[in-house]
């Protein structure tokens, strides 16, 4: 057995304890939020009042998919690049720089979305500190600057640790001429590659246009604009979430499993695909916006039916690994090797329900984009159905999976309650289903999404079942998660406290089956794929981003602000405004 | 490169999945003329709604044979008009723009669903061929209030749904030696004829008069009343044309008299009384 990760690089195992503890802060805090919202939409237990269920989305959004998520992957990748590559940054500078520009922008960004709370929020920078805009901003809602800001400092950091990662690894290419990248450094550098481009768009749109506006500096801003340059991001964030557990699938669950990776070339192809096609897709989450052309969405939907590719390839490489592991284990049969496989291990089960998982809900979204289908479900409650199968279950189930396995590593203490791990990744997948299945269903018949009160006039027409018993489905699954979520949240912590113990688990990781010497070396040529993604990016988006500021202007057709504030007063004044428009 | 043969297997199985997921989507399109959102209408600052002839009175107008325009203006929070009625085998081109954010135009339970986003114009068509109720609402965030953003679209049957708008002109006070004259103005925004009947009540009176309103035109129907038939005090009116009405009061006082009773009247200057119905007041 080697040396534990912690024994080997002492400060980077220190370093990734950090993020991970940010990232599960907010995964408690997102937690509790999203137990609020599931049991006051279905209006089981209302403990704010409706205005503040949109502090709460905005909270539980920003916190999950924004902090949660990219602290646990910068965390994850800075473990990738430094046991693969088995080197330290060559600057801990800069190491130390990224970690804290992440904090402070979550603590900024944090603070402004929380004080929605107060009843009466101190004004900073000249408007009202709060931002109920949810994760996706759109203009004209307006949030407080330091909103903005915080966001900034946030993807600035994610940056930068992109960039120490590239350094550690030409360091390594200079003392290691003509080796192939190891395979989880070439995920970590291929996912930053994808990020870089992607990550430009939502730049733009803060820097050049809603951070300015919202200081009042400009007055009017083009939405179509802004919204386009957020999905320009917005499709290709979802990979930055997904990618982390990729890595974890192919790296790490073919060893829990018993066995080795079945191919190394094809998760080569798997990213390379990820950096050619997350981008040029982004107008996919506009199908139904006004303003362009039909012909874009076309194109961007053939692009996404294609991002099927690398999820499929992934599907197969991945079982085939835990088919063989089974085999190793002394599975036999068509499908009795599936009872050989380690189900007590509640690392290796929670990764294996979260693929399972991620399987269905990709269907779902081929759902979603298929463009004139899409009318049916955008922006139903089918859609929360979707990113909670995937991020919420694809990527956050396999986190928690892999922290049972990289936390011992990572501390050098055991993990505690093995048991209770193995209930906590169980009853995860039994709230993803219960709430799921009630997302879905709901938003077949037309539930909203993103709504505090989804309770109208008309009464929606649910084919099977009823209403009552879906949001007895989505208040039960919303609870399980919730107790799950705490569950792994207290293992974590007692893990930490339990230093008084040996770790049993092993770090080492088999090489694949099938290596990269049976790959051509074009395959790490990432220059290349840079170049070739920047093509399809320009064919997707070039032609739509200059008709849209074409028509209505780089700042738009004179759309002003609309601050988003609780405050009821406000509310009120802001209605009879609009009355009295509306009487002349 | 090496590739096992069950991969290169699932690889082509995996693009014929794909390939045959771009061609049903493309059939929707091509095939049944699922035509989507997109950039035909020109740009329209929020500012302008209130000067544009479409969005001005937001409504319903027939444009053709079983052909009709919708205009809906969205803003926080609420859709104008509301509730949106029109005729079952019909089909309605909607126009959705924003005053304020980003809203959606969402009929819910089908698939007339719609970003309105300030600054465009949406534009879709739908074909309604069965009567029926359905609730409109928002459902992209929009604001502390979108929970409560939502209207209403009736589908009627083809022969219940008209255009019909009903004013009346008529005096608040009269003499008692004058003569009332009360008129009511029907205009027929459809295109084909109304036939119709106007009944005028006034105190005991009724008077009826069939009338023919061309396709976008308006008709007048004038009755006369001597005051001194009805005699002093209130007397009440009602005028019906189909389903709608209109009702007021006219009061048949002597000068003399009113001023004598000026702590009651004396004030009320007004002597017109306009009333007018629109598809809001419908009674049915």
């Amino acid at each position: 057995m080697t040396q534990l990760f912690v024994e080997r690089f002492p400060d980077q195992a220190r370093l990734v304890r950090l993020a991970f503890f940010n990232s599960f802060a907010a995964f408690g805090i997102g937690a509790l939020f999203g137990l609020i919202q599931a049991l006051h939409r279905t209006d089981v237990l209302r403990i704010v009042e409706s205005p503040t269920y949109y502090t709460v989305l905005t909270a539980h959004g920003v916190f999950l998919v924004i902090t949660f998520t990219i602290f646990f992957l910068v965390g994850l990748y800075q473990w990738a690049v430094t046991t693969s590559l088995e080197r330290r940054p060559v600057d801990m500078r800069i190491t130390k720089a990224w970690y804290w520009l992440m904090s402070i922008g979550t603590v900024i960004a944090g603070i402004t979305i929380l004080a929605g709370f107060l009843d009466d929020p101190p004004e900073v920078l000249g408007s009202q500190l709060s931002a109920d805009v949810l994760f996706t901003f759109y203009a004209p809602l307006q949030g407080n600057p330091l909103f903005y800001v915080g966001l900034v400092l946030f993807v600035v950091g994610t940056w930068l640790a992109g960039v120490d990662w590239f350094r550690t690894w030409w360091a390594w290419k200079g003392d290691n001429p003509g080796a192939r990248i190891p395979l989880p450094t070439f995920m970590v550098l291929t996912t930053m590659i994808m990020w870089y481009i992607s990550s430009i768009g939502v730049a733009v749109a803060i820097l050049a246009f809603i951070l300015p506006w919202s200081l009042g500096l400009i007055d009017s801003l083009n939405p179509t604009l802004t919204r386009t340059l957020f999905w320009y991001f917005g499709h290709p964030v979802v990979y930055f979430w997904l990618l982390p557990a990729y890595l974890l699938w192919y790296i790490v669950l073919p060893k829990l499993s018993g066995g080795r990776l079945f191919s190394d070339p094809l998760a080569r192809v798997v990213f390379i695909l990820f950096i050619l096609l997350s981008t040029p897709v982004g107008i996919h989450h506009q199908y139904l916006d006004p303003g362009i052309a039909e012909g874009f969405k076309y194109i961007v939907m053939t692009n996404t039916m294609f991002l099927l590719l690398p999820s499929l390839l992934t599907a197969f490489t991945v079982v085939a690994s835990m088919e063989h592991g089974a085999r190793q284990r002394g599975g036999e049969g068509y499908f009795g090797w599936l009872d050989a496989l380690p189900w007590r291990n509640p690392a290796f089960t929670g990764m294996a329900l979260a693929g399972l998982v991620f399987a269905f809900g990709g269907f779902t979204g081929i759902v979603n984009a298929g463009m004139n289908i899409n009318y049916l479900v955008h922006n139903s409650a089918w859609v929360p159905g979707h990113i909670h199968t995937q991020v919420g279950t694809a990527v956050a189930l396999t986190f928690m999976a892999g922290s049972y396995w990289l936390i011992p590593q990572l501390t050098g203490n055991r993990l505690v309650w093995r048991q209770a791990a193995l209930v906590q990744v169980l009853l995860w997948f039994i709230g993803i289903v219960f709430m799921t299945n009630s997302m879905y269903r709901a938003g077949l018949v037309g539930v909203p999404r993103r709504t505090a009160e989804p309770q109208y006039a008309f009464e929606y027409d649910v084919g099977v079942g009823s209403m009552t018993e879906l949001d007895f489905q989505l208040a039960l699954g919303g609870f399980l998660l919730f107790i799950s979520a705490m569950l792994f949240l207290a293992i974590i912590f007692m893990t930490w406290r339990n230093s008084e113990s040996e770790p049993i688990v092993d770090g080492t990781i088999p090489p694949a089956l099938s290596g990269p010497e049976d790959s051509p070396r074009v395959l790490d040529n990432l220059r290349l794929w840079i170049a070739i993604a920047l093509v399809l990016v320009a064919i997707a988006y070039v032609i739509p981003l200059a008709s849209i500021v074409t028509r209505g202007g780089l700042f738009g057709p004179d759309i002003g602000p609309f601050p988003v504030f609780t405050d009821p007063m406000i509310l009120l004044e802001y209605g009879s405004k609009l009355i009295g428009m509306v009487v002349i | 490169m090496r590739i096992h043969v069950y991969e290169r297997l699932w690889l082509v199985a995996s693009m014929i999945l794909i390939v045959a997921f771009i061609a049903t989507v493309t059939y929707g399109t091509v095939g049944l003329g699922i035509t989507m959102v997109d950039d035909r209408e020109e740009t329209l600052s929020p500012g302008d709604i209130d000067e544009d002839e479409r969005f001005e009175d937001p409504r319903i107008e027939q444009v053709g044979e079983n052909e009709f325009e919708a205009y809906v203006v969205a803003m926080t929070f609420l859709f104008q008009p509301d509730p949106i009625e029109v005729p079952a085998n019909s089909e309605v081109t909607f126009y959705v723009t924003s005053r304020d954010v980003i809203h959606s135009f969402t009929v819910v339970g089908t698939n007339t669903n719609t970003m309105v986003i300030p600054g465009e114009v949406s534009v879709m068509t739908v074909e309604f061929d069965e009567p029926g109720e359905y609730g409109i609402i928002c459902n992209e965030y929009c604001g502390v209030g979108h929970h409560d953003m939502e209207a209403e679209l009736i589908v009627v049957e083809e022969d219940e749904f008209d255009l019909t708008e009903l004013s009346v002109d008529a005096p608040d006070t009269v003499e008692p030696d004058a003569e009332i004259e009360l008129t009511a103005t029907v205009s027929n925004g459809l295109i084909d004829d109304l036939e119709a009947t106007v009944t005028v009540e006034i105190g005991d009176e009724t008077f009826q008069e069939d009338v023919t309103v061309g396709g976008d035109e308006s008709e007048d129907v004038s009755i006369t009343v001597d005051a001194d038939d009805l005699g002093e005090g209130d007397h009440d009116w009602t005028v019906t044309v189909d389903d709608y009405e209109e009702t007021g009061t006219v009061s048949v006082a002597s000068d003399t008299d009113e001023n004598d009773d000026g702590s009651e009247n004396g004030e009320d200057t007004t002597d017109e009384n306009d009333a007018s119905s629109t598809v809001e007041d419908r009674l049915s």
